[in-house]
């Protein structure tokens, strides 16, 4: 999936998600949605702890360039 | 030698522990009372400068003789590596001015035994800019001129200066309401992208980077090395120019952590400096700080986001941010299929419930509909010509198609009546229109 969400928001949006659920606010119709992007959710939050985008070269070039 | 004649007395300074000499007196009178003969040159005494020196030299032995003890700044200390000698600069400041100053020798032997005091009690080296109390016997030398000679400094009392100015320095962060500044900031989630000043061959850092990168949990930190000085005089300067820069590319980093290890407990007194931990305070990533001894916290730890105490508490510590939020997100995982569970259950219980009611309404509309085509049934036989050809009705065709009426045909057209066994072929003689007739 291409969306642009930082981690805080996919833990934030997660957790409401979570509690939604749990506390059965929502019709079975609506479920299979919520499931589904609840698990878009678990994965972006899981790679954030596992990978990183930083460049060491990017950064001492930003150094340099300043 | 006349002793009766007092030519500089002791003055008793304010401060009730120094005292410092003084003297008045004249220079030919020393000359004479030391019995230096001058050369006659056009009627004038003249004096070599040797002889002058020398003169001046035996005068401040003799007035000078025991040692004293003097409160002063020492700016430099001047350790020669080579000779192990030490030229200490020596001054007394009002008011931000310089009022007294003086140069100093420690001499390799004093120097070794007093710096090895000072590491023992203040667990920093003697250095440049600190305030000392020292006994010294001033001395006058012919070609290096007038110096004190340093014996022995007390520890104490520089250890007390040292305490002092770092209750200063945490005294004026109060002041300025900046002391929680760095506490306050938010650490990211996932604090994953430090940059870490430290040195490259430092024990602390390796032990971060065990931590950190052999973790069993695969969770990826990036970290990149800001080097710096970790302790000693210039530990303040050293690590608020690698803030400077960090500070240029902070986006890309989420924490600071200063990080030293192996180094003992000398040297740390930079800590204290105001600079720095004004320096930290401000600094807006949070700053987490490792720095690896046993002595009391310095205003640089205590004002930090969180003091770690080691670099590996340190590493421990960002792990443990990341079980944070990874818990929550398993949890949410667990929850999540729980929660999906127990709807597809209720869901299921009430299909289930729906099943009987449905088997009955089937049952029901099945039987409406077999006892409507009962009824159909019965009536389609009802109506089938060959039971009512058996109940003894005909049906009279001309040219295949049925008679309705006797005007239909005329006579001599041949027609065709259908029975119930067999047919009859006939011939119109006659057509009524009364059936009556």
């Amino acid at each position: 999936m291409s969306e642009k969400i930082t981690y805080t928001e996919a833990f934030d949006e997660l957790q409401a998600l979570v509690s939604e659920i749990e506390t059965g606010e929502i019709s079975v119709d609506q479920l299979s949605e919520k499931v589904k992007r609840a698990a878009f959710l678990i994965k972006t939050c899981k790679k954030k702890l596992s990978s990183t985008e930083e460049d060491v070269d990017k950064i001492l070039k930003e150094l340099e360039g300043k | 030698m006349r002793k009766t004649k007092r030519l500089f007395r002791f003055v008793e300074i304010t401060s009730g522990f120094a005292v410092y000499p003084g003297y008045t007196a004249g220079l030919p009178d020393f000359f004479y009372l030391h019995g230096t003969m001058p050369g006659t040159v056009e009627g004038k005494k003249v004096f070599s400068l040797l002889e002058v020196m020398e003169s001046v030299r035996r005068t401040l032995s003799e007035r000078y003789g025991s040692p004293f003890w003097v409160k002063a700044e020492m700016s430099k200390l001047n350790h020669y590596t080579h000779s192990g000698h030490c030229y200490p600069e020596l001054l007394e400041k009002k008011e931000g001015k310089v009022v007294a100053q003086i140069k100093a020798n420690l001499w390799k032997e004093d120097y070794i035994r007093i710096n090895e005091t000072f590491l023992r009690v203040l667990k920093e080296p003697l250095k440049n800019g600190i305030m000392i109390l020292f006994s010294a016997r001033i001395t006058f030398d012919p070609v290096h001129g007038l110096a004190l000679r340093i014996l022995e400094i007390d520890p104490v009392f520089s250890l007390g200066e040292l305490e002092r100015e770092k209750q200063e320095t945490i005294d004026r962060l109060h002041k300025e309401g900046i002391i929680g500044r760095n506490k306050a900031l938010r650490l990211a989630l996932v604090p994953q992208r430090i940059a870490v000043i430290s040195v490259e061959t430092s024990k602390g850092f390796a032990d971060f980077r065990k931590v950190v990168d052999e973790n069993s949990w695969n969770y990826r930190f990036f970290y990149m090395l800001f080097p710096s000085l970790l302790q000693g005089e210039k530990v303040a300067e050293s690590i608020g120019r690698q803030l400077e820069r960090i500070r240029l590319v902070r986006s890309h980093f989420d924490a600071v952590a200063i990080i030293r290890g192996g180094g003992g407990d000398i040297g740390l007194s930079g800590y204290n400096q105001y600079e720095l931990a004004r320096h930290v305070a401000l600094f807006p990533l949070p700053v987490i700080t490792g720095i690896g001894h046993a002595t009391n916290e310095t205003v640089t730890e205590m004002v930090a986001f969180r003091n770690c105490i080691t670099p590996t508490d340190l590493a421990g510590f960002l792990i443990q941010q990341f079980h944070n939020f990874s818990v929550p997100v398993r949890e949410a995982q667990q929850a999540l299929a729980a929660g999906s569970r127990q709807w597809l259950s209720v869901a299921g219980q009430l299909l289930a419930g729906q099943v009987p009611v449905l088997g009955k309404a089937v049952a029901r509309f099945i039987h409406l509909r077999g006892l409507e085509i009962l009824h159909l049934e019965k009536q389609r036989d009802l109506l089938d010509p060959k039971r009512i050809l058996a109940r003894g009705f005909t049906i009279t065709l001309h040219i295949n198609k049925p008679v309705y009426k006797s005007t239909d045909v005329q006579p001599g057209d041949a027609l065709k009546t259908l029975t119930a066994e067999g047919s009859i072929l006939s011939k119109v003689t006659r057509t009524q229109n009364d059936p009556n007739e």
